[in-house]
């Protein structure tokens, strides 16, 4: 797969979860949308819009309710739990808002963990680690406990971690939501240049500071999209 | 996943809690250090029994007057007679006899040097001592002439030469009073295992037909022993005995046999018999503990996967299949299982040492029984820990997320 080709495409999907007296909430009304391999794309919109659910299905960790998800021309929803899994193991690397780093684990373990998952041999899964941990600049704290970092520090390691398997995307859900705006613009500023070395990144935010890194900016209000801007 | 990493992650995360992970494993501490306890002590007894025994020699067996009622010996105490004895002696079918040898027991007062003190007498013919073997301090013992005439001779123990003549006294020539009738003292016995200790050290021996005819009261003999030749045939020999006696005593075939013949082998068997019964018995006690234990290790791992929701999303969201997960928390539970079979192993050893040290019977462990505990309680923690895993494993990756 090359730079411009369809990684991900959403048809006509929304998302419903049930509430009490057997009625639904329907969190996203029918979205489609494309994105490409090498994309910058900021999704934007008020809390309750829908778009923390867009990023949990971009993200194969929740299924659609009707529409379809393909991704790298697979359709999610044919696949068993485990074959999804591996999916997200190779090609989706998640950075959430509240790091969610293993707790009572080095730095390098965290880095180190979707490696496992993924067979990689013990040898190369050090080497590659530490690589990841210095392209975030954070090498020197690798034997550090992953609860006796900074905010910006866990942050760089779940970049790190999503890096580690070179995956055909990087979602990130409210990356700077934890973090003061200096912080927030190193983060900005290491998405951007993983962006420019040909990683296709995907943000999340309410923020309107940080979706202006992005190249395409997507609005979403009340589960559909209501602004799909490019510009370069 | 490899193994290192998830046992590496489960001890971990067992030691995040530490005390409740002890807490919990207490169960199977406790059930498995006493299984460990209990078969150590059980397994020393025998091992003392046996080599007690043993030292008599298996060669040989007993009769004893009476009937063997459930679990008691009651009746015919005079069912036994020199007759019986010179019987078995002259039977010259009975092939397989080395020796037969009998004594009687009575209580007497025994005096010497102005002491007097009521002593067990064991009126007892040659063969006997030959049988017990003790050893002998100074002197000779009774001989078969001491017995066919009727001497008045006497073998103290090493107890009652120091109640009557002093300690490290050398009465040997000397007299002392049986029931008023004056005995040479010939030697001094000193015991040949420590298990019939005070029965050689506190007591006086002196021929069978002295004791049978010349002291007071109604003295009947206490029991036959029979040395034999070949081990092996001891039984065929014991038959032919009884069948002997049976007739002997004009049994009829509906009788039951009016005396109790018993051998050191049937003696070390009951042992173990009655040790493997209680050690099954502690077994099932334990097992109890055991299932206690486990449901305590199931219920913490529930804790466990509950509070670690949104890790398990987590680990799911960075590729965690369901097996990843499956085994992580299994691996979790039989790591503290096992811990717990290897702390209730060394438990219940230390323990056992300090019994076996206190009681005087040798320490021994079976390495069986210790794998065998170790088998045990990582099965409780795989069987225990199923379920909690199972949950764990199956937990959809955005609930487990979004878990609060």
């Amino acid at each position: 797969m090359t730079r411009g080709d369809v990684l991900i495409e959403l048809i006509g999907v929304t998302k419903s979860y049930p509430i009490d007296d057997g009625k639904s909430y329907q969190a996203i009304r029918g979205i489609s949308l494309k994105i490409r391999k090498g994309e910058f794309v900021s999704v934007m919109g008020p809390s309750g819009s829908g778009k923390s659910t867009l990023m949990h299905i971009l993200g194969a960790l929740d299924t659609v309710t009707t529409g379809t998800y393909t991704f790298q021309g697979k359709e999610i929803s044919r696949y068993s739990p485990d074959e999804i899994a591996r999916i997200r193991n190779k090609e989706i690397g998640f950075v959430f808002q509240s790091f969610n780093l293993l707790p009572r684990t080095t730095v390098f373990k965290n880095v180190e963990r979707p490696m496992i998952y993924g067979g990689v041999p013990r040898q190369e899964r050090k080497t590659r680690a530490m690589d990841a941990l210095r392209v975030v600049g954070i090498a020197g704290k690798a034997d550090n406990l992953s609860n006796k970092i900074s905010g910006g520090e866990a942050q760089r390691v779940a970049i790190a971690r999503a890096l580690i398997m070179n995956p055909s995307v990087i979602l990130t859900d409210e990356p700077t939501g934890n973090l003061d705006s200096a912080t927030s613009r190193d983060i900005m500023h290491l998405l951007t240049a993983l962006h420019e070395k040909g990683s296709t990144v995907v943000v999340i935010t309410h923020d309107p500071t940080v979706a202006a890194y992005a190249h395409r900016r997507i609005r979403i209000v009340d589960g559909k999209i209501i602004e799909d801007k490019t510009s370069r | 996943m490899d193994i290192q990493e998830l046992i590496l992650s489960a001890i971990q995360a067992l030691r995040t809690n530490l005390s409740r992970t002890l807490l919990t494993m207490l169960g199977i501490i406790i059930g498995i250090s006493s299984v460990i306890l209990i078969f150590s002590i059980g397994q020393g007894a025998v091992a003392y029994v046996t080599h007690e025994l043993s030292s008599f020699g298996t060669n040989f067996f007993q009769i004893n007057p009476g009937t063997s009622a459930i679990g008691s010996i009651s009746g015919g105490a005079n069912s036994l007679t020199l007759d019986d004895v010179d019987a078995i002696r002259n039977d010259t079918s009975l092939t397989n006899i080395e020796s037969v040898g009998a004594f009687a027991m009575v209580s007497a007062v025994v005096s010497a040097n102005d002491t007097d003190k009521t002593l067990l007498i064991y009126g007892m013919t040659p063969e006997i001592l030959e049988m017990l073997k003790p050893e002998p301090v100074d002197g000779r013992f009774i001989t078969a002439d001491d017995n066919e005439n009727m001497q008045r001779v006497a073998v103290i123990g090493d107890k009652v030469t120091e109640t009557f003549f002093g300690k490290d006294a050398d009465p040997v020539g000397q007299k002392i009073k049986i029931d008023k009738r004056t005995f040479k003292i010939i030697g001094i016995a000193r015991s040949g295992s420590v298990l019939f200790g005070s029965f050689f050290d506190n007591t006086v021996f002196i021929p069978l037909n002295v004791a049978l005819h010349e002291i007071e009261g109604n003295v009947r003999i206490n029991e036959i022993d029979i040395s034999v030749k070949d081990t092996n045939l001891i039984n065929d020999t014991m038959e032919s005995v009884t069948t002997l006696l049976r007739d002997r005593h004009n049994l009829k075939p509906t009788d039951e046999n009016d005396f109790i013949m018993s051998s050191a082998t049937d003696a070390i068997s009951t042992i173990q018999t009655i040790t493997n019964l209680l050690t099954l018995m502690v077994a099932a006690i334990s097992a109890i503990s055991l299932i206690v234990g486990g449901v305590g290790v199931m219920n913490i791992m529930l804790v466990s996967v509950t509070e670690r929701t949104r890790e398990i999303g987590l680990l799911k969201a960075i590729g965690a299949l369901e097996r990843d997960i499956l085994m992580q928390f299994l691996i979790e539970s039989m790591v503290m299982t096992g811990i717990g079979g290897i702390l209730g192993i060394l438990l219940g050893i230390t323990f056992a040492f300090v019994v076996t040290l206190i009681v005087g019977i040798p320490l021994v462990i079976v390495p069986e029984a210790i794998v065998a505990a170790v088998l045990v309680s990582m099965t409780v923690g795989v069987v225990f820990g199923l379920y909690p895993a199972r949950r764990a494993a199956r937990l959809s990756p955005i609930d487990a997320l979004r878990y609060e």
